[in-house]
């Protein structure tokens, strides 16, 4: 059964994530490569989602401004010697 | 093996363990309860505690847990939002391609090169933080704590397709912003 070659955009996008995760069909693949030959804002799209997945690999570690008051970590000892 | 040291367990761990916190529920006051909660558990269970991993890690496995029944009790109340397919009008035309404003521009940037800018991070943790419910704690799950699918599928409750539309919809919003907020300010 031969189904049509051509995707839409938002089925690419959505396949893009299932490659992403090696979750993608054979069949799917050919017809990913097939659109992203012919639609540049998917190739765009394709390098933007790859660059902000690395980049949010190291969000975790970047945000050192965020930690409790004396006050509260006073109170959370409190809490354990109570118990 | 080390000793039930109240002082030094806080002063070691509750900031790391809120900023992990924190990140993932977005909410100060649900993190704090987190962290209090996880080193009530800590506490309460220290017997159990073979010294077989380290502490930092024990009490971070306790915390990771409660973070999962967090999101749990957040998506019992959400799942009815799950959108029944992908909603076409707002990202994609009539034909399913790319509408104003999402289509990609190009960004000119070298997408090889690792940015290093703080500017850059604080956009981005904003863009991500704009991701709101189901979906925000789908990609959350996946890409802060690098769950896969079907781990993420099981603890939320949802199915394999709920899950590909949210993290699509969540993918798509999330270039939108960083493009419009940073790339091509």
């Amino acid at each position: 059964m031969k189904k049509k070659l051509m995707i839409t955009c938002k089925e690419a996008t959505d396949m893009l994530s299932q490659k992403e995760e090696g979750k993608i069909s054979y069949e799917n693949r050919l017809k990913l490569w097939y659109h992203l030959f012919l639609c540049k804002w998917c190739r765009a799209f394709k390098k933007q989602d790859s660059l902000i997945i690395k980049h949010l690999h190291s969000l975790d570690t970047r945000d050192e401004q965020q930690v409790l008051s004396e006050e509260e970590k006073k109170s959370m000892i409190e809490k354990l010697k109570q118990f | 093996m080390t000793s039930l040291n109240a002082e030094k367990w806080i002063s070691d761990y509750s900031d790391m363990l809120y900023r992990f916190a924190i990140t993932r529920v977005n909410d100060s006051e649900a993190a704090k309860d987190l962290v209090q909660e996880t080193f009530l558990a800590a506490w309460r269970n220290f017997d159990n505690f073979k010294g077989e991993i380290s502490e930092k890690n024990w009490l971070f496995t306790i915390l990771k847990n409660k973070i999962i029944d967090y999101y749990r009790k957040a998506s019992t109340r959400l799942v009815q939002q799950i959108p029944e397919g992908f909603n076409n009008s707002e990202f994609f035309d009539d034909t399913e391609h790319f509408a104003q404003p999402y289509q990609p521009n190009e960004w000119g940037v070298d997408y090889n090169q690792t940015i290093e800018k703080k500017e850059f991070y604080e956009v981005l943790d904003k863009c991500r933080k704009k991701l709101k419910d189901l979906q925000g704690v789908t990609f959350t799950m996946k890409y802060l704590d690098g769950m896969d699918s079907d781990e993420i599928c099981k603890e939320l409750g949802i199915t394999p397709s709920n899950y590909w539309i949210l993290i699509h919809r969540a993918k798509i919003q999330l270039r939108t912003c960083l493009e419009k907020n940073w790339f091509l300010q």
